[in-house]
């Protein structure tokens, strides 16, 4: 007996919902576009761009999933971003962007712990304890950078930095051996799910052409998600997780050490924000303190987007990151196209609202159907 | 002579789920007296309860209020007629002061009403000024808000007040104030209807007793001429377990778990004992005796315990993952809630206990299904979401989770629970079973049968401790109830 797989059920809405919605969302962006007589909206580089404009909030994204699958809440990721960016800016002329780039995650780490303890050992709500966080961490980017933009000046460490961040990694090829990876794992594995993968990801790479090239940024994006998501997949340390979310008392009562699950959560949580900051850090070699504000909200909507319940149990890091490109497609569309700036925000938010309620309506018809 | 306060005929209650909760119940309660309502477990006596406070409506019969008949569509128009109902779960607003609590029901606009405070603390004299009207209620140890609970329910000056087990959680000094409370009511002229599993309070506080057992009143006698046993005797019945006890003395091995003065302060008393390979240990006790406490703490579960726990010699680290680590194994009480992770499937859910680093469908998915054929789970297969499984089959899972080789040491709490009649016949079948494969089982169930029937040893406890150890081939059910919820426990039987 082989598992079976549920079609219907992979492709519902409730299930795919999200990536029918950014396709639609590009169709309608491109058909706009070309109404208009502008470029080509789905070219490549345009493509390139949003994914670009994405990664930062993607990796928090991703990270911020595995936090809400284990049940608690990290409203403090932008406010940590913003620190390790401060460190990395701060600390890199003086001893140079690898050593910095490692002390701005360790201290984006440190502020996870803290969290982390506070709420699992003192036993206060998650959502207070980050949203005094989110405040006092900014707060301490105010005092380390007194208030001013910092910079680095010196060529060679801002070289460097650039190189880290702005160095275009070439996809053609790893793109398409991806695709035949896909494909021999779905013949061998007698699996058609990988299948769909493999053969969308091969279209994309020759429409795309061999001088594709993308914004490191994007890679790291990939490949982070890509680990995130073979973990929870594929491990034990995967399914515990969604375990300690879904019912925390019967996975504690299995055995499972739950506080260190939500604790690591938190420091993966912290660490992908520090990360994200330093990315951030390259991207100008600069730093103003209210950098990423408010970004910590669009982190949470994008993996509202991407249907993972903040109750916990449940979420999908993929879907988190196709629910971060939809966020940004959408800003894209706006200024691309010019749409008028003023609208965007309202379209954001109902598209949040609308996609929330399509995952909970659906749920709820899924339940009664039985 | 007057017509009774209230009287039933013939109620029954069938749910719209097919399940018969009352086949025809008589009760007649008189003005000031107290009124003691029996019954083991899903006897009927919460059903009877929620008839009587409007909260549900009777299926058939007939209810007389001061010799009317009634029909009470909703709790609001019992409460009018002037029948009040405490809940045993108090529901108070823990944030709200006493006052406030009091005057919940209060229609009308505005937060302070002076006439409705002036009730208030009328109503708090009546009791004796037990507690400060400006108090919150969440600072109040829980005997003073049971008090609080019954004020709330005297503010609408009731002729009935029924009380589903206000002792149950309550230590002995407390117990005291309520039974004052309930004879100065009866004294005022109220009746009282007061249900509890405490045999020696019902002889001691009642005037009259009815006992209800299936559905059905089997006893209804006047306290005076009745005894703990009598009492005890009608609530079980005759058994309908279709488990026999084995006739055959079982195989038991060597010592295997050993628990020595395990200790919770105010929780659990310290205790001591060992478990063999191949032993069914049952616990038999009360509602809030400490079982589960025990099991947990021996499962490492509870952090503030003290104490030792060693198996096969060797001690066990104080934390669940080290008590797994060693092969003890928990079946929580709340399997919904401990037990299970809803979200998953059977085959997900099984596999929760299991460590290593990648996940083997190859491996856990023959696993599940040999699960799903032993212990008979009817669901669709190892892919079905434990959330859609019936109470007892969801239970078989969580049952299931720990028949891995590694556990030596099976600690079952109230297993059978809510499951029907089949599935839990598979379950203590199951528990045999197991036993016999050398498995040291501690079983701890409400249904006293089912511990005669599979226990080797029955341990009873009662206020944390255990204060009795009985052969279960030697006592009946009767015998079980009345050393567990008896004060007799400490004496006669004691081995």
């Amino acid at each position: 007996m082989n598992r079976t797989t549920d079609w219907r059920q992979i492709f519902g809405l409730r299930e795919a919902g999200v990536y029918y919605a950014l396709l639609i969302l590009l169709a309608l962006l491109a058909a706009i576009a070309h109404s208009r007589g502008l470029p080509n909206y789905l070219s490549a580089q345009n493509l390139g761009n949003i994914a670009y404009q994405a990664s930062l909030v993607g990796i928090m994204g991703v990270a911020m999933t595995v936090m809400l699958i284990t049940g608690a809440f990290d409203l403090s990721v932008a406010s940590v971003a913003a620190l390790a960016a401060a460190v990395l800016v701060g600390l890199a002329p003086g001893i140079g962007f690898p050593l910095a780039a490692v002390a701005a995650i360790t201290t984006a780490i440190g502020v996870g712990i803290v969290n982390g303890v506070i709420v699992q050992f003192v036993g206060i709500n998650a959502f207070i304890v980050t949203l005094g966080t989110l405040t006092a961490v900014r707060g301490l980017v105010l005092v380390l950078t007194d208030g001013r933009s910092l910079m680095v000046e010196q060529p060679h460490v801002l070289q460097q930095m650039l190189a880290f961040e702005s160095t275009r990694v070439p996809l053609f090829w790893p793109l398409l051996a991806i695709a035949v990876a896909l494909l021999v794992l779905a013949v061998v594995r007698k699996h058609a799910l990988p299948v769909v993968g493999g053969v969308v990801i091969g279209a994309l790479a020759l429409l795309a052409g061999p001088a594709f090239a993308v914004a490191a940024p994007v890679v790291y994006l990939a490949l982070f998600t890509a680990i995130v998501w073979a973990v929870l997949r594929f491990t034990v340390v995967g399914r515990r997780v969604y375990a300690v979310g879904g019912n925390a008392e019967a996975a504690r009562l299995s055995g499972i050490n739950v506080h260190a699950y939500k604790l690591g959560a938190f420091v993966l949580s912290s660490a992908a924000a520090g990360f994200a900051g330093v990315l951030f850090g390259c991207r100008l070699g600069a730093i103003n303190p209210t950098a990423l504000q408010g970004a910590e909200l669009t982190v949470i909507a994008a993996a509202i987007l991407g249907g993972t319940s903040l109750l916990g149990g449940a979420g999908s890091v993929l879907k988190t990151v196709v629910g971060a490109l939809l966020l940004f497609t959408l800003t894209n569309g706006f200024n691309v196209l010019n749409l008028g700036a003023s609208y965007q925000g309202l379209i954001e938010g109902i598209v949040v609202i609308a996609a929330a309620a399509i995952y909970t309506v659906g749920g709820k018809r899924k339940a009664t159907a039985r | 002579m007057v017509a009774p306060l209230l009287s039933l005929a013939g109620v029954e209650k069938v749910w719209p789920n097919g399940t018969i909760a009352l086949r025809g119940v008589d009760l007649t309660v008189q003005a000031g007296r107290v009124h003691g309502l029996l019954g083991a477990n899903g006897a009927g006596k919460s059903t009877l309860i929620k008839i009587l406070a409007g909260a549900i409506p009777p299926s058939g019969g007939s209810v007389s209020w001061q010799g009317e008949p009634v029909r009470w569509s909703n709790p609001r128009a019992a409460r009018a007629a002037g029948v009040a109902t405490i809940y045993q779960h108090i529901p108070l607003v823990p944030t709200l002061s006493v006052a406030e609590n009091m005057l919940l029901e209060q229609r009308g606009g505005w937060r302070h009403d002076r006439s409705g405070r002036t009730r208030a603390a009328e109503v708090a004299q009546a009791l004796g000024d037990p507690f400060d009207l400006d108090a919150i209620v969440g600072d109040l140890p829980i005997g003073t808000r049971q008090m609080v609970a019954i004020a709330q329910g005297l503010m609408s000056d009731p002729a009935l007040l029924i009380m589903d087990e206000p002792t149950a959680s309550l230590a002995g000094h407390e117990r005291e104030q309520v039974y004052a409370t309930i004879r100065r009511l009866a004294g005022e002229g109220r009746a009282v209807l007061f249900v509890s599993h405490f045999l020696d309070e019902i002889v001691a506080l009642t005037d009259e007793v009815t006992v209800l057992r299936d559905g059905r009143a089997v006893l209804h006698e006047q306290t005076a001429d009745l005894d703990e046993a009598a009492i005890a005797a009608a609530i079980a019945g005759r058994s309908v377990a279709a488990l026999e006890r084995a006739k055959t003395a079982r195989a038991i091995g060597a010592p295997v778990l050993d628990v020595r003065d395990l200790a919770l302060r105010g929780v659990l008393a310290p205790t001591s004992f060992v478990v063999s390979a191949g032993e069914i240990v049952g616990i038999a006790g009360m509602l809030g005796a400490g079982r589960s406490e025990l099991l947990h703490a021996i499962f490492g579960a509870d952090p503030a315990v003290e104490g030792m726990v060693a198996l096969n010699g060797d001690v066990v680290g104080r934390s669940p993952e080290d008590a797994v680590a060693a092969g003890i194994a928990l079946v929580p009480e709340d399997r919904a809630a401990q037990g299970f992770v809803p979200g998953m499937t059977i085959s997900e859910n099984l596999a929760l206990p299991r460590t290593g680093i990648l996940i083997s469908h190859e491996r856990e998915d023959p696993a599940a299904r040999a699960a799903i054929d032993r212990l008979a789970i009817k669901a669709s297969g190892p892919d079905a979401l434990v959330s859609e499984l019936s109470g007892g089959n969801a239970q078989k899972v969580v049952i299931a989770k720990w028949l891995t080789p590694e556990t030596r040491v099976l600690l079952l709490d109230e297993p059978t629970a809510g499951i029907d009649i089949g599935a839990r016949t598979d379950i203590l079948r199951l528990i045999r079973t197991l036993a016999d494969e050398g498995l040291a089982v501690l079983l701890v169930s409400s249904e006293f049968e089912e511990l005669i029937a599979v226990a080797d040893r029955i341990l009873v406890m009662r206020d944390g401790a255990v204060v009795a150890q009985v052969d279960p081939a030697a006592i009946d059910e009767a015998g079980l109830i009345q050393l567990a919820s008896g004060t007799t426990a400490e004496t006669g039987m004691a081995a």
